[in-house]
């Protein structure tokens, strides 16, 4: 049973990952599929997987039910783990690359509440630091924020480098949703979204095109998936915006490179597609249904509208 | 509310009850619901039909609610809200408080009426006293017992009506209400908290405590130091309470960890497992109630309320209730006695008969046999139920493991073969199980062909297994599994390093205590705060890519739609139990636990367990392999789980096709707006033709702007200059467009700014050719430290100039690089008026605004990550060099001195290693510790004032060292 599959950066390798304990990685150029590499070495199902950004190197992280991450690196054609991190006491439910500006940064989720942050320091080093109790029960899902400092834009107006701060965000068993931001080194929660009526399954931090407005979604055991958005330059305020209840569980939510396209995934085993329409309303643009495989033609129309 | 109606059991959903507590009144009709806002009262007879609330003012949720026991006062019913208990009366579908009990002055922390008088309730707080109310004066308790302890929990007697017990944390007292002053007794039962109490139905004295550590514990409270029986649960126990047939017991979890839903039913002959799951409910289970049975009926039924916001009513038949005390009973322990033929015959209250006269006289058998089987617990575990134990573990045990085989699992013959391969070597053992396993007997293990492993390699092996299992066994436990998955990991480990392995790094495999011990409940206590693992989901990769993957097609599920896909993976053990033994584990509703329905082509042996359903699949779930040619052996092949990458860049603003077209050539803008209007109407953006088009409008040579402020309003402030350009940026925002956000970007900053941009490095050149003139007239940097001896980072005259703009100098951007910001508060640098009208100038010429250069850099950087995306390396840095280069935040100089005297690096004025003044002045030669200015070009200075002075008459160094301290300046 195949439990997550993401491409890298370039999106000519693909990376899957299974209850067999395997990890597994496929070159997926020109639409052939090779299978590149078998990565034993988690000794239970593998829940995520998630590729690092190309500049430091072809790096592949992993978590799984035997509480351990795993960070592969391929070197030389050949896969081998570069890191393997045993901190967390539970089944490591998310993991999740920062963005590259802040050097090779992983944060992963695990079901003993906490949330780790581990740091590539060079040298083989990883720095650990770790966030005990992110959420009571346990976490389920973590997304980092870009880079960008949102609304600093305009009220920056000294002309300097603006000063990123390190944040992302994490939704858990207290069915909430958290935000967390590096402080002088130490990670704090910034905020606590609170909407979901259960088990928070998976968030999702939209990636910036460098408009000042952040966005989030998170879904839930409870079928809802809510769009999250904060104007304010001080990060403060966040509204939530129901995109759409379902009728089972939402496992999965994802952006698309722009942040305007979200799909969603769940256990009716059906992919749905999501777009902001110009006034402000999320509208289901396709039904990815399995063995259809066509997106429905949509997409004709919401090109030349402009 | 829906109400769904099953042949098994009942579901009622309250979508916005968030009830806390829930009561089921002694005559079986009404159950009553508490949330914050109302209580609900439900008709159990038709709890479909709409409830009847009644609402109540309150901030505190209700913490307890109890009906009245008797049938007489069945009407009333208590609620304990924070310190005060209201009382309710229900009469004619609709009800009231009518009075309330206030005393306490602390919340109140549980209450029960009492079995014998109905007038009489007993409250607990955790203000340390425990009332007894008299409800026909309400005015003050009529009893008061003083516990110096709070408490948490407060039972009457089932049987004595002047008996009472609570808890203290882990302590329980037992009162005599008359005796006031004092509790009749004191057990310290449990380590950590009390969570529940429960008095046993029948015996007066027998009481179940469960607790925060993890177990059920039965007293005798005439022998409080010891307990009569323990049950342990891997999990802090809420609530354990006895049943109104004999012998069972129900536990639910503690509701705060959220990791187990279902209520286990227990045999108290039989700790060691539970013989039944009531599996259904979504979260937590709050409360749990026996409805009282109808005449005639031989059904029981419990009532339960969870945090899913459904209360569900389960049908406990007479089968079921014989699983409960269906093991033989053994001869009566002398000194125990119980009189159970009058207990039997006597309804245990008045008001709430668990015992229906309808009972055949082999439950009636059983009941006796279960009221004296609880006091013999302890004593019965090595009794013959126990081949059937190792049948069950036999049956449950979890061995899906890569490269094992258990087989011939023998129950009679007590043993069974277990094989294992890894890599070359081939492992075969007979595994014999004494007639006392799992009760402190290890079983025996012994090496047959083909094994194929070195003998030192066979001691080690052996030494592991015997370790293993007498490990569990030592609890009474059952240990194949663990034993096998040694075998397995050990023999892995071999193979990994070599024939050197330490045996001793197996006890600590990580992958071990995820296993639960005891081994049928597979997985439920552990797993249940671990999500439910995804079988789909969706992913967008790279820059126009969708991956997704689906359950696989034959994989579907048996369940109705509208039943949610459970929450964890415990959820699994459900399926587990579920199909596994189903005369064993009789479940409400068999075909909801099926969470998906098996391939037909599978044997029924290896449909059984949960584990070879989650194991099973994924064996035959590669994708792609199969199209290789891989050869799985035997296996039914299924269809695999596809993994699908999906294009859908059509649905993306941005086009990798324009990203490889567009052309950014700085020399000729308006060549470069045609030739990307001709590429955006090649793949079909009409509207991007149109933008370039008017793009290359509003570049063109004749509206360039004047040099001169004066001559003429530059196109920029008309409508159609930067107000136009600004609502086409805001359109591609909410568009997402960076494309063309970043394109647009790019071009009208070449066009605003060519003297910057046309040169090589334009983005890097200063700007400020126009500031720096006037900005220091003495080279040298201000040292206004007295003690730190850090030197801030400014000059003079410009440290004055940022004061009187108001800043922070801290955030000052050094000179000499420019950012379009800059100006803004240049602006107030500069004291020649035309300066400033020439800065304002070349501001409002931009059709970009300045201001928002920053927001402007981040669309460039984000299309050029993009692009990089896509591989189109050259035109990222096409795009990337226009964006700006803001400089770095000063972080701040600190000079360091080299003492004068022993010429040790230092910090400040002070040398750190001959403690003298690190300095002189050049021209007083008396040490300096205040403000003092140095050349950093010869490095001499002084005591500011003087080198004011000084250089006010002078140009060189006072020193003689010959350096002429103004010219060299740095600036």
């Amino acid at each position: 049973m195949i439990h997550d599959a993401q491409m890298d950066y370039y999106g000519t390798r693909l990376a899957t990952c299974s209850s067999d304990r395997s990890v597994k990685i496929f070159d997926v150029k020109n639409g052939g599929q090779i299978l590149l590499a078998d990565l034993r070495g988690h000794e239970g199902p593998v829940w995520q997987v998630a590729w690092a950004h190309p500049m430091y190197g072809n790096i592949l992280a992993s978590c799984s039910y035997d509480r351990k991450v795993i960070i592969w690196k391929e070197e030389n054609g050949s896969w081998d783990k570069m890191y393997e991190y045993t901190g967390h006491d539970s089944s490591v439910n998310s993991v999740c690359w920062g963005p590259y500006d802040f050097g090779l940064i992983l944060a992963c989720g695990s079901s003993d509440g906490a949330i780790s942050i581990l740091t590539f320091s060079g040298e083989g080093q990883w720095d650990v630091k770790k966030i005990s109790n992110a959420h009571t029960i346990g976490c389920n899902a973590v997304s980092w924020a870009p880079a960008v400092v949102p609304g600093s834009l305009i009220d920056q107006p000294t002309g300097q480098k603006p000063n990123y701060i390190k944040r992302f965000v994490s939704g858990g068993c207290d069915n909430l949703v958290k935000l967390w931001k590096e402080e002088d080194g130490q990670w704090k929660e910034d905020q606590k979204l609170e909407a979901h009526s259960d088990w928070v399954r998976d968030v999702g931090w939209a990636p910036s095109i460098g408009l000042p407005t952040s966005t989030i979604a998170s879904c839930s055991q409870d079928g809802r998936v809510f769009i999250w958005t904060c104007d304010d330059p001080s990060g403060n305020t966040w509204t939530a915006k129901l995109l759409h209840k379902f009728n089972d569980v939402v496992w999965h939510v994802s952006w698309s490179i722009t942040g305007n396209i979200l799909a969603v995934s769940g256990g009716d085993n059906k992919v749905t597609l999501w777009k902001e329409s110009l006034d402000g309303q999320w509208a289901c643009i396709s039904d990815v249904n399995k063995g259809q495989g066509a997106v429905s033609s949509v997409t004709d129309g919401q090109q030349n509208e402009q | 509310m829906a109400a769904r109606w099953s042949s098994e059991n009942v579901v009622v959903e309250f979508r916005d009850a968030q009830a806390t507590a829930m009561s089921v009144d002694c005559l079986g009709r009404h159950a009553v619901l508490s949330g914050r806002r109302f209580l609900y009262v439900v008709n159990l007879e038709i709890p479909s039909e709409p409830s009847r609330k009644i609402g109540r003012q309150s901030k505190w949720d209700v913490g307890t609610v109890q009906w009245n026991p008797h049938k007489a006062e069945a009407h009333l019913f208590a609620a304990s809200s924070n310190q005060r208990v209201d009382l309710y009366v229900w009469r004619d579908g609709c009800g009231e408080a009518h009075t309330s009990l206030q005393g306490h002055t602390r919340v109140i922390s549980d209450l029960d009426w009492s079995w014998f008088e109905p007038e009489y309730l007993v409250t607990s707080s955790v203000d340390t006293y425990i009332y007894i109310w008299d409800t026909r004066d309400t005015r003050k308790p009529t009893v008061a017992l003083s516990a110096v302890a709070g408490a948490s929990q407060v039972k009457w007697n089932r049987r004595n009506p002047n008996c009472l017990a609570s808890s203290h944390d882990g302590d329980v007292r037992i009162w005599d209400k008359r005796k006031p002053n004092t509790a009749m007794e004191y057990v310290a039962a449990h380590l950590s908290k009390i969570h529940g109490l429960d008095w046993h139905p029948d015996n007066e004295y027998i009481l179940a405590t469960s607790s925060q550590d993890n177990s059920v514990r039965f007293w005798d409270y005439r022998q409080p130091r010891k307990y009569l029986n323990i049950l342990s649960c891997q999990v802090p126990v809420w609530k354990a309470r006895y049943t109104p047939f004999s012998n069972g017991l129900v536990t639910v979890m503690v509701p705060q960890l959220r990791r187990e839903n279902s209520l286990l039913l227990w045999s108290t002959l039989d700790l060691n497992s539970p013989v039944h799951a009531f599996v259904g409910h979504d979260d937590v289970v709050l409360e749990f109630q026996w409805r009282p049975q109808k005449e005639g009926s031989k059904n029981y039924q419990l009532v339960t309320w969870s945090r899913d916001q459904t209360l569900r009513i389960w049908r406990v038949d007479p089968q079921l209730q014989k699983l409960c005390a269906n093991d033989i009973v053994e001869e009566l322990v002398e000194g125990m006695t119980l009189n159970t033929e009058s207990e039997k015959t006597l309804p245990s209250q008045d008001s709430e008969p668990p015992l229906s006269p309808g009972l055949s006289t082999e439950d009636l058998e059983d009941q006796q046999e279960g009221s004296q089987g609880v006091l013999l617990g302890g004593g019965r575990q090595d009794a013959p139920g126990l081949p059937q134990t190792l049948q069950q573990e036999f049956s449950l045990v979890n061995l899906q493991i890569r490269n094992v085989n258990v087989e011939k699992m023998d129950a009679v013959n007590r043993s069974c073969f277990v094989s294992a391969h890894c890599g070359a070597n081939r492992v075969r053992l007979v595994v014999k199980f004494p007639a006392q396993y799992p009760n402190n007997a290890a079983p025996t293990f012994q090496f047959v062909s083909p094994t194929t492993i070195s003998s030192s390699m066979k001691i080690k092996i052996l030494k592991i297994l015997t370790d293993t299992s007498l490990q569990k066994v030592k609890r009474n436990q059952n240990c194949l599994e663990p034993c096998v998955r040694q075998l397995v990991s050990c023999l892995e480990s071999d193979m990994e390093d070599g024939t050197a392995a330490n045996p001793y790094v197996l006890p600590v495999t990580p992958a071990l205590p995820a296993f639960p011990r005891v081994t049928n409940t597979y997985g439920s206590y552990q797993d249940a705060n671990i999500p439910f693992p995804r079988t789909s989901g969706a992913r967008f990769c790279g820059t126009g890519s969708l991956v997704y993957f689906t359950r696989p097609t034959t994989m579907h599920r048996s369940v109705p739609p509208t039943e949610p896909t459970p929450r964890s993976l415990s959820a699994l053990s459900a399926y587990h139990s579920g199909v596994l033994t189903p005369m064993k584990m009789r479940t409400e509703s068999q075909s909801t636990l099926r969470l998906y329905s098996g391939s037909p082509t599978r044997s029924d042996k290896e449909q059984v367990s949960i584990s070879s359903f989650y194991y099973k699949e994924r064996k035959s779930r590669r994708w792609k392999s199969k199209r290789e040619g891989s050869d799985y052996g035997n296996r039914p092949i299924k269809p695999a789980g596809k993994v699908i990458i999906q294009e859908i860049s059509c649905l993306l603003p941005v086009h990798k096709a324009l990203g490889e077209t567009y052309v950014l050539n700085v020399n000729d803008i308006q060549d470069t707006c045609q030739k990307n209007a001709a590429a955006a109407l090649a793949v079909g953006r009409r509207d991007l033709a149109k933008v370039w088009a008017l793009a290359s409008a509003a570049t063109s040579v004749d509206l360039s702007p004047d040099s001169d402020p004066d001559a003429d309003t530059p196109w920029a402030r008309h409508p159609f200059g930067r107000h136009l350009l600004e609502t086409l940026l805001d359109h591609y925002s909410q568009m997402s467009d960076v494309q063309s956000l970043a394109m647009l970007c790019s071009v009208f900053q070449a066009q605003g700014s060519p003297q910057d941009y046309f040169t090589l490095y334009g983005h890097h050149l200063p700007r400020s050719t126009i500031f720096p003139s006037h900005h220091s007239r003495y080279p040298s940097y201000t040292s206004s430290s007295l003690t730190s001896g850090s030197c801030s980072s400014t000059s003079d005259s410009t440290t004055t100039t940022w004061n009187i703009a108001g800043r922070d100098p801290e955030h000052a951007p050094p000179w000499g690089e420019s950012s379009p910001d800059d100006y803004r508060y240049a602006n107030q640098v500069y004291t020649d008026p035309r300066e400033r009208e020439k800065e304002q100038h070349d501001m409002n010429k931009r059709l970009l605004d300045p201001s928002n250069a920053l927001q402007f850099d981040d669309f460039k950087k984000c299309y050029g990550e993009i692009l990089h995306r896509w591989g189109l390396k050259e035109k990222r840095s096409e795009v990337l060099k226009f964006v700006s280069c803001p400089p770095e935040p000063h972080k701040g100089i600190e000079f360091g001195v080299y003492c004068c005297h022993c010429r040790s690096q230092a910090r400040g004025t002070q040398c750190a290693v001959c403690k003298r003044f690190t300095f002189q002045c050049a021209i007083c030669h008396v040490a300096v510790r205040g403000s003092s200015n140095f050349c950093l070009s010869c490095g001499h200075g002084g005591h500011t004032s003087h080198m004011m002075e000084w250089f006010r008459a002078q140009e060189v160094c006072p020193t003689g060292c010959g350096c002429h301290c103004l010219l060299q300046s740095t600036f």
